[in-house]
C-alpha cells in the first residue's frame, strides 16, 4: 500500500506546527505547559524510534537503552568535569550511536520477533548493570538510586532554566529537527533502501544493497537522536535513574505511539503521541491514585485495536478523510 | 566453594529448572505451531499466580487443589486471546501485509492489559500463601530438598511426558502437529486449522494454569512476577529449541543451574544479566537451539 | 569470437545428503544469450543462486569479465555488474512501480532525480510508463514481472540472470516477454536465461546448456541440443529414447 500521507502532513503538519509554537504566548499555568512539553518529547522520541523501526520494518523494544544511556552521559560529564549538557549531550548522543552499532550489527541478522527479543535483552543488560552498580572506575553510577543534577547558577548556560517555557521550545526545535530529517529520509537514497529491505530483503540485496550497512546507518541515526532526547529528559527533570530512563515501559510507549500512529510515515508518531499521552496523562491525573496502572491497560488495548484494524496506524483513515473533504493538493 | 553447597544449588537448580521448562512448554507449543512469540505468556501465568492466591484467601482453597480452576480458567483466557484478538490477524495475512510482527504487537497489548489489570486490582504489594500441607523439605542423602519445588519440577516432567504423548496420540493432537508442519496440507485435509489453532492457545495456557498454582506454595507474587517468568521462558525456549518438548525442559534446567549456581558468586539480579547475554549468544550463534528444530 | 564474460569452471554444492549441483562448468560469449534447461531437481536453480551469490559453491571459481566473483555477497555482485531476477516476483510494498525501479537505479545514480530519471526510462522501456504512479502490489502478476525485470536492468548489468519470466504468462504475454530480453540483448547485455517454457526458450536462445542430477549434459545450439539421446532421456526417460512402447512427442 503506497503510503501517501502527503495530503496530511501538509495540510495538517503546519498548522499544528503554527499553533505549538505559539502555544506559551498564550498559556501560562506551568503544569499545563509541563504536560505539553511531555507531548512534545514524546512526539520527539516516537519519531526518532520510527526513523530506523518504521522504514526499516524491524520493531525495536530496546531503544530506551540509547536514551538512558547518553542521559547518564550527560549528567555524569556535567557533575564530574562541569561540561554544559549542551555540549554533553552531543556527547551522549554520539555514545548511543556508538553503542547502537555494537548492538545493531549482530542483531539485525535476526528475523521478526527474535531481533525485537534481543533487543529487549540488550536493553536490560545495560538497565540491570547500572541498577547494580553503585561505582564504576571511580565514577559514581549510584544504582537504583539514580542521580540528580545539581542546580546552578550558570542557568541557561548550562541548560537549566526557571520555568517551562525554555524547555517546551527547546522540546519544539529538536522535534522539527526530528521531522526535517524524517522527510529527509523519505526523500533519500538511504530511505528507499531501507524501505526495500523492509519490503524484500533478499531482493533488495540482488539490487545492490547491504541491508546491514543501510539498516545500521539509519539505527545510528535513530540512536543519537534519541539519545539528545534522553539527555533533555534529564536534564528537564534533573535526575535520572535506570528504571526511568532506560526502561522497558518507555522502549514500548515510544514504540506503540509511533505503530498507533503510522510508522514509516513523517506525522504517524506525532499523532501517536497526541492520541496516546493526554489519555494516559489524564487517566494518571483523574483515577491515578484509585485505578493504578490503567492507562497502561488502555495503551494495551488501544494498540490490539490499531492493529486489528488501523494496521498502518491512524494516519491512513485521516489521510482519506482529507481526501475526500477535498482538501486534496493533487 | 564448599563442595556440599555447590550440590545444593545444583540440586536447587535443576527443580528450579525443570519448572522453568514447564512453565515454558506452553510458549513453545504455541509457537511451534501458530509461529506467535506469546509477549503474554508470563502475564498468563501471572494470572493463574493470583488466581489461585485469591482462592486460598477467599475460599480456602489450597492451590494444589486449586488447579481445578485455574486449569479451565486459563485455558478459557488462552483459546479467548487466540480465537477473538488474535485470529483476525490470520485472515487477513493473505494481503501481503507488512505483518511479521502483528501477533508479536497484540500480544504486546495484551501484556499489557492482563500485567496492569493484576496491578490495578490487587495492588503493588507482595502476597504470599503460606500453607501446611506439602510444605517444607524432605532430606535426600543429608540435603534438604524442599517439597513444593520437588512438586513443581515432577509436574513438569509428568506434563512434558503427557503432552508429548497426547500430541502423538491422539486425533486432535495429530491435528496439531499436522498443523504446525503444513497448515495448508493440513486444512485441505479436513482439519479446521482455526480451532486447532484455539485449542493450542488454550493448552498452551492451560499448563500455565497447572504451573500458577504450583509456584504460589512456595514463591511470593507481585505484578511484576509476570514479565520476569515471561522473560525466562524466552530464554528456555531458545536454549532448548523452539517447538521441542524435551528442548524446554533441558533448556530450563540448563538455565536453572545456571542461575542457582551463579547466584552464589554474584546477586541474583546480576546474574539475570548473565541469563540476558547466554541468549544473545544462543541467539546469535545457533539460533535453533540446542535441541529444536525449524 | 567474442569474450567470454562468465566463466564457471567446477562448481558443486551440496545441501545435506544431496549434492545438488556437480562439477559444473560453461562459459558465457559476451552478447549471447545463454539457455539454461533441465527438468524438475536438475540444479538450474542452485546453479543460478551459486552465480547470483545467494548459496556459496564449495568448489570451483566462477569468473565475471576475469574477476573472481565467487565468495561475493549477492549486492557486491550487483555492484559488479551482475543482475538477477527472482522466481517469485515480491514488489517492494508501499512502493509505486516507478518507486520500485529507482530502488535498483540508486546503485548507480546518487541522486533522487537521477535515479528518478532513470527509472522512468525503464518503465518507457517496459512500456508501463502509465503505471508509473500505481502501488506495485496493484499490478497484475505479469506487470509485477515486468517490474521484476525493470529494476534489475535499473542497476545497469552486464550479464542479467533471468528465472523463469514467463511462468503463468498467456501466450501474447510470453511474446512480448521474449520480445522484451530480445530487446535488452540488443542494447548489449548478455542473458543467462532459466526457463521451462521450451518453445521460449528455444526461440530465444542462442545456445542452450542442459543439466540433470546437478550434472552439464549437453552444450550447443538449440536445435541440436533438442535431439541429444542423453536430452530426451533425461526429459521423457529411458523408454523413449530406447524406442519403447512411449509415443514420440510432436515437435
Amino acid at each position: 500500500m503506497n503510503l501517501k500521507t502527503k495530503n496530511a502532513t501538509a495540510t495538517l503538519g503546519l498548522p499544528l506546527l503554527a499553533i505549538t509554537a505559539v502555544v506559551p504566548l498564550v498559556v501560562k499555568d506551568a503544569y499545563t505547559l509541563h504536560s505539553l512539553t511531555m507531548i512534545i518529547y514524546f512526539a520527539y522520541m516516537a519519531s526518532a524510534w520510527n526513523f530506523v523501526c518504521g522504514y526499516v520494518g524491524q520493531m525495536s523494544l530496546g531503544h530506551s537503552v540509547f536514551a538512558g544511556v547518553s542521559g547518564y552521559v550527560t549528567v555524569l560529564l556535567f557533575t564530574g568535569t562541569g561540561l554544559s549538557p549542551w555540549g554533553g549531550m552531543l556527547l551522549g548522543g554520539c555514545m548511543a550511536a556508538v553503542l547502537s552499532t555494537f548492538i545493531g550489527y549482530p542483531t539485525f541478522k535476526l528475523k521478526g520477533p527474535y531481533f525485537t527479543l534481543t533487543t529487549i535483552a540488550f536493553a536490560e543488560i545495560v538497565r540491570i548493570w547500572l541498577e547494580n552498580t553503585d561505582e564504576f572506575m571511580g565514577i559514581p553510577l549510584k544504582g537504583a538510586q539514580g542521580l540528580v543534577v545539581p542546580p546552578s547558577p550558570l542557568g541557561w548556560q548550562v541548560f537549566q532554566f526557571d520555568g517551562k517555557v525554555a524547555y517546551y521550545y527547546i522540546a519544539l526545535a529538536l522535534l522539527i529537527v526530528m521531522l526535517a530529517a524524517t522527510i529527509a529520509l523519505e526523500r533519500s537514497r538511504l530511505g528507499y533502501y531501507l524501505k526495500a529491505i523492509r519490503g524484500d530483503r533478499n531482493g533488495a540485496e540482488a539490487l545492490g544493497i547491504n541491508p546491514t550497512r543501510y539498516s545500521l546507518v539509519a539505527l545510528s541515526i535513530s540512536a543519537f537522536m534519541t539519545g539528545l532526547g534522553g539527555a533533555f529528559y534529564a536534564q528537564f527533570f534533573r535526575y535520572i535513574n535506570p528504571e526511568r530512563n532506560m526502561g522497558l515501559d518507555l522502549s514500548i510507549d515510544t514504540a506503540i505511539m509511533s505503530i498507533v500512529g503510522g510508522q514509516g510515515t513523517v506525522l504517524g508518531p506525532v499523532l501517536g503521541a497526541l492520541i496516546l499521552h493526554p489519555l494516559a496523562e489524564l487517566t494518571r491525573s483523574y483515577l491515578g491514585g484509585r485505578f493504578l496502572g490503567l492507562h497502561l491497560i488502555i495503551y494495551g488495548v488501544v494498540l490490539i485495536v490499531a492493529v486489528l484494524y488501523f494496521p498502518k496506524g491512524v494516519i491512513v483513515p485521516l489521510e482519506r478523510w482529507l481526501q475526500r473533504s477535498g482538501k486534496s493538493k493533487r | 566453594m564448599d563442595p556440599i553447597i555447590l550440590m545444593y544449588a545444583i540440586i536447587n537448580g535443576v527443580l528450579l529448572g525443570g519448572i522453568y521448562g514447564g512453565v515454558a512448554l506452553g510458549l513453545s507449543l504455541i509457537f511451534g505451531v501458530l509461529r506467535v512469540i506469546n509477549f503474554a505468556h508470563g502475564s498468563f501465568l501471572m494470572l493463574a499466580m493470583y488466581a489461585s492466591y485469591a482462592l486460598w484467601t477467599a475460599f480456602g482453597i489450597h492451590p494444589y487443589a486449586g488447579v481445578l480452576v485455574t486449569v479451565p480458567l486459563l485455558f478459557a483466557f488462552g483459546y479467548f486471546t487466540q480465537a477473538v484478538i488474535i485470529a483476525p490477524l490470520f485472515k487477513r495475512e493473505t494481503a501481503l501485509v507488512v505483518e511479521p510482527l502483528g501477533a508479536l504487537l497484540l500480544t504486546t497489548g495484551v501484556f499489557l492489559v492482563i500485567d496492569n489489570g493484576v496491578l490495578m486490582t490487587f495492588g503493588p504489594d507482595v502476597r504470599s500463601v503460606s500453607t501446611e500441607f506439602a510444605s517444607g523439605s524432605i532430606s535426600v542423602m543429608s540435603l534438604p530438598i524442599n517439597i513444593p519445588r520437588l512438586i513443581g519440577c515432577l509436574s513438569a516432567l509428568l506434563i512434558a511426558v503427557g503432552l508429548a504423548y497426547w500430541l502423538r496420540h491422539t486425533d486432535t493432537g495429530r491435528s496439531i502437529r499436522a498443523t504446525a508442519q503444513n497448515r495448508d496440507a493440513a486444512a485441505l485435509s479436513g482439519i479446521h486449522v482455526g480451532k486447532v489453532y484455539n485449542i493450542t492457545f488454550g493448552i498452551g495456557a492451560a499448563i500455565l494454569g497447572v504451573f500458577g498454582a504450583l509456584l504460589v506454595p512456595f514463591l511470593s507474587i507481585t505484578p511484576t512476577t509476570g514479565l520476569s517468568f515471561g522473560i525466562k521462558s524466552f530464554l528456555v525456549v531458545v536454549l532448548g529449541g523452539i517447538g521441542s518438548i524435551p528442548g524446554s525442559l533441558l533448556g530450563g534446567i540448563l538455565l536453572g543451574v545456571f542461575e542457582s549456581v551463579a547466584s552464589q558468586f554474584v546477586t541474583a539480579t546480576s546474574a539475570s544479566v548473565f541469563s540476558f547475554c547466554l541468549f544473545i549468544a544462543v541467539l546469535l550463534v545457533r539460533p535453533n537451539g540446542l535441541l529444536g528444530r525449524k | 569470437m567474442s569474450r567470454k564474460i562468465l566463466e564457471v569452471k567446477s562448481i558443486s554444492k551440496r545441501f545435506g545428503g544431496l549434492q545438488a549441483v556437480s562439477n559444473l562448468s560453461f562459459d558465457i560469449a559476451e552478447g549471447e544469450i545463454l539457455g539454461l534447461l533441465g527438468p524438475n531437481g536438475a540444479g538450474k536453480t542452485t546453479a543460478f543462486n551459486l552465480i547470483a551469490g545467494f548459496f556459496q559453491a564449495d568448489e570451483g571459481e566462477i569468473k565475471f569479465e576475469g574477476k573472481q566473483i565467487r565468495g561475493m555477497l549477492p549486492y557486491q555482485i550487483c555492484r559488479a555488474g551482475i543482475a538477477r531476477t527472482f522466481q517469485l516476483s515480491k514488489p517492494f510494498g508501499g512502493l509505486s512501480a516507478l518507486e520500485n525501479i529507482m530502488v535498483g537505479a540508486f546503485a548507480r545514480e546518487k541522486s533522487r532525480p537521477a535515479a528518478r530519471d532513470e527509472a522512468c526510462a525503464v518503465l518507457d522501456f517496459l512500456g508501463m510508463a502509465d503505471k508509473a504512479d500505481i502501488d506495485a502490489n496493484d499490478l497484475t502478476a505479469f506487470d509485477k514481472r515486468k517490474l521484476e525485470l525493470g529494476r534489475a536492468l535499473a542497476t545497469r548489468p552486464r550479464l542479467l540472470l533471468m528465472d523463469e519470466v514467463v511462468a503463468g504468462a498467456t501466450p501474447s504475454e510470453a511474446g512480448e516477454m521474449v520480445d522484451l530480453v530480445k530487446r535488452v540483448r540488443n542494447r548489449g547485455v548478455t542473458i543467462l536465461i532459466v526457463e521451462h517454457v521450451m518453445k521460449v526458450i528455444m526461440g530465444l536462445s542462442d545456445r542452450v546448456i542442459v543439466m540433470e542430477q546437478g550434472q552439464l549434459i549437453a552444450n550447443g545450439v538449440p536445435a541440436e541440443v533438442v535431439r541429444m539421446p542423453s536430452v530426451l532421456k533425461a526429459y521423457f526417460g529411458e523408454g523413449y529414447v530406447s524406442g519403447g512402447e512411449y509415443v514420440s512427442a510432436s515437435a
